[in-house]
C-alpha cells in the first residue's frame, strides 16, 4: 500500500483532486459571502419566505394573484390573473402563484383557484404557490383545502370532488348530475333551516348551467369541458353560496359561432334588426329577459337556459345572482350589466340561497 | 272512471335530469321512452284520461320537460288535441310548470305542422 501512495501517478491524481476540492471550497465560500451580503438588513420572516418559496421554485414563472381576489368585486383583476395562468398552461410552463399579497379573498374565487390548480396538476405541469399573509384570507384558503391539495398530485379525470367534510366543497364533472344537485341542496337546507328541504330554483339553476357547459362550452364537441362548482356554507348567517365556472368559449362567442341549422344561427344579426343594442352588456340583458329566445324562435319565451335561471331569481328561489361571461359582468339583483376591461373565456355564475328564498318542505 | 296516473317522483326519479340520455342520468328522453309514452299512448288508445304529477321532485331543468312532453308529438307523433283533452297536470309546488308544459306541447304541435 505504501508503495502505491508514493508512486508518481498517485501523487498527480492526489494533487489534481486537492486543487479541485480547494476551488470548490472557495467558490462555495464566495457564494455564502454574497448570499449573506444580499440578506443583510432583510428581516427573519422575509429570509425564511425566500428560503421556503423563492429558492426552491426559482425556475417557476411567478404569477401574482390580485390583492382583492374576488371575481365579483374585482372581475378585471381576476380575469387578468386567469388569462396569465391560461397562457402559461397552454405553453406548459410551470407556475408559482404568489398569494402572499392577497388582502381579501372571497368564496367565489375559490372555485377559480381550485379548478386552475387541478387543470395544471392533472396535465402534469408543475404548479405551486404560497399563502396569504392576511389571516382571514389564509383561513378561507385553508377551509377550501387548497393548501392541502397544492401538494397532491392529480390525474386527468372526468370527475373531481374536493374539500369533503369542509365548509367549502368543490365538484367537477362534464355531464349533468341532478343527483349531485339534490345532495348539495339537502346539505344547504340543513345549514339554512336546520332540516332537509327542496329548493327547485337551485336545482333548475344547477341543471341549466351543467347543461350549458355540456352543450355549448366547446364549439367542436359536446361534453368536452368540465364544469366546476364550489359551495360554501355560512352557518352564522344561514346562507349558502354557489360559484359555478366553466372555461369554455363564453356566451357571446358561443352565440356568434352557432352553425347553420341551429335555431340561434345568425341570431345576433337578427336581433340587431329588431332591437337596439350597443354592446355585449346590452345583449346579455336581452338574453336574460328572454328577448333573444323570442327573436330566435318567434315564440313566447318559456324559461329555458340562462333566462330560466333569472326567472328562478325573480320568483325569489335564489338570491344575489351574478354572471360573468366574456367581457360582461351582470349583477341581476341590481339590474346592472357592465362591460369589463378584460375578456373572460368562459362562464362564471354566482348565487346564494338564504332563509328568505322559496323552498318546499320535506325530503324527496 | 278509469284513469292512468303517473307520478314523476314515484314512477321515474326524484331527481329528473337533462334532456338527452347521453347528457346524464334520469333524462327527459329516457322518461318519455320508459314511462310517459307507454302510458300516454295507452290512454289515447283506450280513450281514458291520464294524470301527470310533477310534484315531489328535487326540481326540473326546462329541457327535461320539453323533451318529455314535446317529444310525444315531435318523436312519437301523438295527436296534440287528444293529449290536451285527456291530460291533467298536477304541479302545486311549482304552478308555473303547468303553463310551461302546455306551451312545450303547443310548440311541438306547431313545429310538426310545418
Amino acid at each position: 500500500m505504501k508503495k502505491l501512495y508514493t508512486t508518481r501517478k498517485y501523487s498527480i491524481i492526489n494533487l489534481r483532486h486537492s486543487k479541485r476540492s480547494h476551488r470548490r471550497q472557495l467558490a462555495f465560500k464566495e457564494y455564502k459571502r454574497l448570499k449573506n451580503k444580499a440578506e443583510i438588513g432583510i428581516i427573519k420572516q422575509k429570509r425564511s419566505y425566500k428560503k421556503k418559496f423563492e429558492e426552491p421554485f426559482k425556475n417557476y414563472i411567478r404569477i401574482h394573484a390580485p390583492e382583492n381576489f374576488s371575481f365579483i368585486e374585482n372581475s378585471a383583476g381576476v380575469i387578468d390573473f386567469i388569462s396569465k395562468l391560461k397562457n402559461h398552461f397552454d405553453k406548459k410552463k410551470k407556475v408559482f402563484v404568489v398569494l402572499k399579497n392577497v388582502k381579501t379573498i372571497s368564496y367565489d374565487a375559490i372555485v377559480v383557484l381550485l379548478s386552475i390548480m387541478v387543470r395544471f396538476k392533472a396535465t402534469k405541469i408543475d404548479f405551486n404557490g404560497d399563502f396569504p399573509e392576511n389571516e382571514e384570507a389564509r383561513r378561507i384558503l385553508t377551509e377550501s383545502k387548497f393548501l392541502q391539495y397544492l401538494y397532491q398530485s392529480f390525474r386527468e379525470e372526468d370527475r373531481y370532488q374536493l374539500g369533503q367534510n369542509s365548509s367549502i366543497v368543490t365538484h367537477a364533472w362534464k355531464d349533468v348530475d341532478s343527483e349531485l344537485g339534490y345532495e348539495l341542496i339537502k346539505n344547504a337546507s340543513k345549514t339554512i333551516w336546520g332540516e332537509e328541504r327542496r329548493c327547485q330554483g337551485v336545482q333548475r339553476t344547477l341543471i341549466e348551467l351543467m347543461l350549458n357547459t355540456n352543450n355549448h362550452a366547446d364549439d367542436c364537441k359536446k361534453g368536452e369541458k368540465h364544469w366546476w362548482l364550489s359551495v360554501h356554507h355560512d352557518k352564522v348567517n344561514k346562507k349558502v353560496s354557489f360559484a359555478f365556472i366553466d372555461f369554455g368559449v363564453g356566451v357571446f362567442t358561443s352565440l356568434t359561432n352557432k352553425r347553420h341549422g341551429s335555431k340561434f344561427f345568425g341570431i345576433v344579426d337578427k336581433l340587431k334588426e329588431r332591437v337596439k343594442f350597443g354592446n355585449n352588456a346590452d345583449l346579455l340583458r336581452l338574453i336574460m329577459d328572454g328577448t333573444l329566445h323570442r327573436t330566435a324562435t318567434g315564440k313566447p319565451y318559456h324559461g329555458k337556459g340562462l333566462p330560466g335561471i333569472n326567472k328562478a331569481r325573480e320568483r325569489n328561489q335564489i338570491s344575489n345572482l351574478n354572471i360573468i361571461t366574456n367581457d360582461v359582468h351582470a349583477s341581476l339583483d341590481n339590474n346592472s350589466f357592465q362591460i369589463i376591461s378584460k375578456s373572460f373565456s368562459g362562464t362564471f355564475v354566482y348565487w346564494e340561497l338564504n332563509n328568505e328564498n322559496l323552498n318546499c318542505y320535506g325530503e324527496n | 272512471m278509469e284513469k292512468i296516473k303517473i307520478s314523476i317522483r314515484r314512477d321515474f326519479s326524484p331527481t329528473p335530469g337533462p334532456r338527452y340520455i347521453h347528457e346524464g342520468k334520469f333524462s327527459g328522453e329516457f322518461f318519455r321512452q320508459q314511462v310517459l309514452y307507454p302510458s300516454v299512448s295507452e290512454a289515447i288508445e283506450k280513450n281514458i284520461p291520464f294524470e301527470v304529477d310533477l310534484d315531489g321532485t328535487a326540481g326540473y331543468g326546462t329541457s327535461f320537460l320539453e323533451e318529455s312532453f314535446g317529444g310525444l308529438i315531435r318523436i312519437h307523433s301523438l295527436p296534440y288535441e287528444k293529449i290536451m283533452s285527456l291530460m291533467s297536470l298536477i304541479s302545486i309546488e311549482e304552478d308555473y310548470l303547468l303553463d310551461d308544459v302546455s306551451e312545450y306541447l303547443k310548440d311541438a304541435y306547431e313545429e310538426s305542422k310545418k
